[in-house]
């Protein structure tokens, strides 16, 4: 297993919200965040300072390659609407390590 | 997370939208401006809760967020030293504290007052009271009036730049505020009705629609609670929404009140309805408190025979003693057919096809008709089920004429 750093960036313009959707979208993050734990594949996160900014948060996921981890980041595109920037930390041999 | 737990959640973003729009607006004065903070602030809800837990006080996390938000934007453009005044009270509390919540509560009926201005015609104070103050996006409004989202966002669009180009201020010493509030009291109720009783489409009620009718009549009486008339809104709306789950069968025919379920009415909002009448009794006899005692009559009859229908005709006769229109005269002739017998209703009604106001609509032929149903004139009670069903838009309602028609045309049919 290898670590990943996820970038979620959410664009000036990402339309209008109301109470009822900003609900429901917490609650399919939530959930998938849940999930994330529930695997193992969350190793860390941080929140940036300024909420005002484009990135909005960042996770430090386990997967087992670059593909992997690309569909955990398309996952959580999809429940934040980020823009889902997905890099490598450690390199294989690092993984390795771990994984033995 | 649950849906229970969703619902909470969207229970407490729906409480807090307008607070937030009022305190941002508090601080940048502009309606876009403030709308675009509150809807930041609810996506750093979004971004951080899933992964920090939920905040033990809400509401204070995001008024923190969206006041900051606010002042931060305000310093960036430059504008700090202006706004020195109005910026020191808040600077010094992060959160809501006893002292700051008649402040809140203030904003909030300044912004209801700001978006039912008389400078903005009556569809555009509609649409931005649901939208600033209600929280609902432009997709939302136009689905609950059956319209274009274009035509809502142009219409959004046109309001807030019709504000800002009169210089509409949200001013701490607004004298209007007091005196816009029958104009308030107008909009909540029609986003109520078009909501009660869809005007087309094939759903009788338009469920979103009037819960936000009748949320935005409970916040107002929380914001104004010395003002009677706000309550009497509230106790009409209280006492109608207590009927919804019973005016229409499981297969989506509509139910009159004969044959509603009385057991399946909502005791707590007829409860709730009763006390707030109770405190709109302690102001003047005005036609919103004649509608809500008029609607108390009926939520709390035990069954249709008990209805008190004398005191109804009573109600009405001194609802049309203030407000002399058509639609108060055609149910006051309901009420006149219940109390004394349809022969009694019949010439109000002859008089009332006549009425332009009233002639293009359905409801009256409707009523006519069934008068003359009940009165055995069979032939006159065809052809006016007949003009009902021309004018009729609501297919729920376009089904309950065409098998009153077919009922009575099969017992006449039988007869002859």
């Amino acid at each position: 297993m290898n670590e990943f750093l996820l970038l979620g960036t959410r664009p000036p313009t990402s339309g209008e919200t109301s109470p009822a959707r900003a609900a429901h979208d917490m609650a399919a993050v939530t959930a998938w965040h849940r999930w994330l734990r529930r695997w193992g594949l969350l190793r860390a996160f941080s929140l940036p300072q300024d909420r005002a900014a484009e990135l909005r948060a960042c996770l430090i996921v386990w997967a087992s390659g670059l593909a992997a981890a690309q569909r955990l980041g398309a996952g959580w595109g999809r429940v934040t609407g980020y823009q889902v920037t997905v890099l490598p930390l450690l390199d294989g041999s690092a993984g390795k390590e771990r994984e033995r | 997370m649950s849906e229970e737990a969703e619902a909470a959640l969207a229970a407490i973003f729906r409480t807090e939208w307008p607070r937030l729009v009022g305190a941002a607006l508090r601080i940048v004065g502009d309606l876009q401006t403030a709308e675009d903070i509150v809807q930041e602030t609810l996506l750093a809800a979004v971004d951080r809760w899933p992964l920090l837990g939920v905040p033990e006080r809400p509401g204070a996390w995001l008024l923190t967020v969206c006041r900051n938000r606010a002042r931060n934007l305000v310093r960036d453009t430059g504008r700090a030293q202006q706004r020195t005044l109005s910026l020191r009270p808040l600077l010094a509390g992060q959160a809501p504290a006893d002292g700051e919540v008649r402040e809140i509560a203030d904003d909030q009926l300044r912004l209801i007052a700001m978006c039912c201005h008389p400078l903005l015609p009556t569809d555009a104070q509609v649409a931005l009271t649901l939208r600033m103050v209600a929280g609902l996006t432009t997709e939302e409004i136009a689905r609950g009036f059956h319209q274009g989202a274009a035509t809502i966002a142009q219409r959004l669009v046109r309001a807030k730049r019709t504000l800002k180009e009169h210089r509409v201020a949200f001013a701490d010493d607004d004298p209007d505020v007091a005196g816009r509030l029958p104009s308030i009291l107008d909009v909540i109720y029609l986003v109520f009705n078009e909501g009660y009783l869809a005007t087309t489409g094939g759903q009788l009620t338009r469920g979103d629609l009037a819960a936000e009718g009748h949320r935005l009549a409970c916040l107002l009486t929380e914001l104004t609670p010395d003002q009677p008339e706000t309550w009497a809104l509230r106790a009409l709306l209280s006492f109608q929404l207590s009927r919804w789950d019973t005016r229409t069968s499981a297969d989506g025919v509509l139910l009159t009140l004969d044959a509603q379920d009385r057991s399946r009415w909502n005791r707590e909002l007829i409860d709730d309805g009763v006390h707030a009448l109770a405190r709109a009794r302690n102001g003047a006899r005005g036609p919103l408190l004649l509608q809500a005692e008029l609607a108390c009559c009926h939520a709390t009859a035990p069954a249709f025979a008990a209805t008190d229908w004398a005191a109804i005709l009573a109600l009405y006769d001194e609802l049309q003693a203030i407000q002399d229109t058509p639609v108060v005269a055609l149910n006051r002739a309901v009420a006149v057919a219940m109390a004394s017998g349809p022969a009694a209703a019949l010439p109000l009604l002859d008089k009332l096809t006549g009425d332009p106001a009233l002639r293009h609509g359905h409801r009256v032929w409707a009523v006519r008709a069934d008068l003359h149903h009940r009165l055995g004139d069979g032939v006159a009670a065809l052809a006016d089920y007949a003009r009902a069903l021309d004018l009729v838009s609501n297919d729920v309602e376009r089904r309950y004429l065409a098998d009153a028609r077919q009922r009575a045309a099969d017992q006449y049919r039988s007869r002859a």
